[in-house]
Order: C-alpha cells, then sequence, then structure tokens
C-alpha cells in the first residue's frame, strides 16, 4: 500500500499550519474593516472573486514555469524571455478576468439591492487596480517560488500554489483597502 | 511563443473558476446579519476557504497520481487507497479546522475583539466537517466520471475542486453558523 492516512496528515500539516497562520491575518484585516464591509456588502462579495483569479492565475503560471524548468526550455535567469513572455500574458488575462467578473458582481449586487452610492466605472476601476497591482505581485512571487525551489532540487509543482494563493490572499485584502482608500468611496 | 493559445486556454477556465467564487462572495453577502452577530466568525473565512482549497487539491492530485501509477482505476476505484486517502484528507480537515477556530478566538482578542469561544470553535469545526464530506465525495464522483470516459484526472480535477470548493466551503460556513446560532 502507497498511501496511509497518518502519512498524508504528517505530510501535510506543517504548511497547512504556516498558511493558516496567515490566512488568520488576512481575516484580522477584514474584522477590523467589517463595520464597513457591512455597509458597502459589494465590496465583501468581491473579496473571494479577487482571491480566487490571482490565486488561479498566480498557480497556471507557476505551473507553465515548472514544466519549463523540468523540461529545460525555461532557465534559471531572471532574463529568461520564455518566462518574461509568461509573466505578461499573465498579467494580460489578469485583467481581462477583473474586468469581467467587475461588472459581472456590479450588477448581481444591483439586482440585489446591495449597491449604495458607487458607479459602476468607479467600482470597475477599484476592482481592476486592486487586481493589476495583486497579479503583478503574485506573478512576480509564482517565479520566484518557482526558480528558488527547482534551484534546491525541490518540485514546484508542490510549492508554487500554496505559496501564491496565501500571499495573494494577505496582499488581495491589503490591496483592496489601499485603493479604496486612495480613491475615497467613503469606505 | 503562443500567447493567443494561451489566452485561448486558460481565460475562460479562469472566469468560470472566478464566477465560482462570486456565488462564494454572494454567500457572505447575504451572511451579514450573522457576520454582525457572531464577533470573529469573519476572521476564519479566508482560513477555512484555504484549508479546503489546499487539503482538497492535494486529494485530487493524490488521486491523479494514482491512477498514473496503476494503484486506482475505472474497475478499481473503491479500494484500501482510496480509503487511506479519504480517511487521511478528513483526519486534517478536522484538525486544522480546530486549529482554525482557536486561534480565530486567541487572536481576536489583541485586536479587543471577544468572540464567544465555544460558538466560533464549534462553527468552524461543523463547517469543516460539513465542507470535507461533501468535497470528498464530490472528487470521487469526479474522478469517477473521469476515468469512465478516459480522461487524464490532473487536467480535470483541479479547477472543478477550485470552482466547486469555494462555493461548498462558504454554504457550509453559512449553514453551520446559523445552526450554531440557532442552537447555542
Amino acid at each position: 500500500m502507497i498511501y496511509s492516512w497518518k502519512k498524508i496528515v504528517k505530510h501535510g500539516l506543517p504548511l497547512l499550519t504556516v498558511t493558516i497562520l496567515i490566512e488568520i491575518f488576512a481575516g484580522q484585516i477584514l474584522q477590523g474593516k467589517q463595520e464597513s464591509l457591512l455597509l458597502f456588502p459589494v465590496f465583501l462579495i468581491s473579496i473571494p472573486v479577487i482571491n480566487s483569479i490571482s490565486g488561479n492565475i498566480g498557480s497556471v503560471l507557476g505551473a507553465r514555469l515548472a514544466s519549463g524548468l523540468h523540461v529545460g526550455y525555461i532557465s534559471l535567469s531572471l532574463k529568461d524571455k520564455e518566462m518574461h513572455d509568461n509573466l505578461l500574458i499573465s498579467i494580460l488575462i489578469g485583467l481581462i478576468t477583473y474586468l469581467i467578473l467587475a461588472i459581472i458582481i456590479y450588477f448581481l449586487a444591483l439586482f440585489g439591492n446591495l449597491i449604495e452610492d458607487i458607479a459602476l466605472i468607479e467600482f470597475v476601476a477599484i476592482i481592476v487596480l486592486t487586481g493589476f497591482l495583486l497579479i503583478c505581485v503574485v506573478s512576480f512571487i509564482s517565479v520566484l517560488t518557482a526558480f528558488i525551489s527547482f534551484k534546491r532540487g525541490l518540485d514546484p509543482d508542490d510549492m508554487v500554489a500554496p505559496v501564491v494563493t496565501t500571499v495573494g490572499d494577505v496582499m488581495g485584502i491589503v490591496f483592496l483597502f489601499t485603493i479604496i482608500g486612495l480613491v475615497g468611496v467613503g469606505i | 511563443m503562443f500567447a493567443k493559445e494561451m489566452v485561448k486556454q486558460s481565460l475562460p477556465l479562469i472566469v468560470f473558476c472566478g464566477l465560482g467564487a462570486v456565488v462564494a462572495g454572494s454567500t457572505l453577502g447575504v451572511m451579514i446579519d450573522l457576520l454582525r452577530k457572531i464577533p470573529g466568525l469573519i476572521v476564519v473565512v479566508p482560513a477555512i476557504i484555504a484549508l479546503r482549497g489546499n487539503i482538497s487539491t492535494a486529494f485530487g492530485s493524490r488521486l491523479g497520481s494514482a491512477y498514473h501509477l496503476g494503484i486506482i482505476g475505472k474497475d478499481n476505484l473503491w479500494n484500501e487507497e482510496l480509503k487511506q486517502n479519504i480517511l487521511g484528507s478528513f483526519i486534517l480537515s478536522l484538525f486544522v479546522s480546530i486549529i482554525i477556530g482557536l486561534l480565530a478566538y486567541l487572536t481576536s482578542f489583541i485586536f479587543g475583539v471577544y468572540p464567544d469561544a465555544v460558538k466560533l470553535i464549534s462553527i468552524v469545526i461543523l463547517a469543516g466537517i460539513i465542507s470535507a464530506v461533501i468535497l470528498n465525495l464530490m472528487t470521487i464522483a469526479i474522478i469517477y466520471l473521469v476515468f469512465k470516459r478516459g480522461y487524464d484526472p490532473d487536467n480535470i480535477t483541479g479547477p472543478a475542486l477550485a470552482t466547486f470548493g469555494d462555493i461548498v466551503t462558504m454554504l457550509s460556513l453559512f449553514g453551520s453558523a446559523f445552526l450554531i446560532e440557532v442552537l447555542l
């Protein structure tokens, strides 16, 4: 027998515990902003979406880099052209996805009567700007994690997804509140 | 460089996963009253979503490898290897749910919020168990369908679990919070 529940628990627990610690920190930021989030539920709805997109894009990028490194068509250099192309396309896909989903969320909230005096253009600008910053950071972390783990003889396939989703969850929430503060919609 | 190819292949899937997250987010929007009534509940949201995502994608990718190694297959799905995998991810969920509840309760003190420990921890454990049962069953169903059609599970389980995982987790958290709030 290859699998045993004890081994699965033993291997999974350390990384999960670290992940959970960081996610609780993200949750505390949400709690600190709870009053504003309950007044502007459209942003509350957006949080899982913001985090899901960046996590998926970072993981896809990481998986592509891992395959490239394993097969050898991506070299361990921050100047690698193939890596730069992958990075740019991730950012492009991210921008399109955030734009589409921001519009969907806005109209969903509009029909659900959850919108308090915020214009479509204002909301979309906040989400796309947050998403752009987040994708840049997450993609960069994805590259670093893939390169560092590959260099140390670890499989990037195991490392990138958990690192990218965890860091992305915290940064997503931080960026969202920063941008909201800068735009000043009163939240 | 296959830029167009890449956008064409991954954009629809990422948008689709995003739509799943919109459903998860809307659940959070519906929970506003519960969030107001139960201090500390919002703290566990990112952690419990991450817990489910990590455990079920690892479960899915182990089943994918097991398929490639010939340990499980179309005619040999419900065997001891699968049972150990289910038990492992279930116990891991339970453990980590307890940790999430405790951490959310303890760290709230630092920020001057005083949650009801019993309430908060039981909500997280209940949500962890319910979502673990539903998502494990879902994973097995997906794997079964994938085998039946002769697809590679590695290409399907990850995105499918990422999409359904968020929704199932948020609904489980909503259900558990509602139930515990009524019971306690």
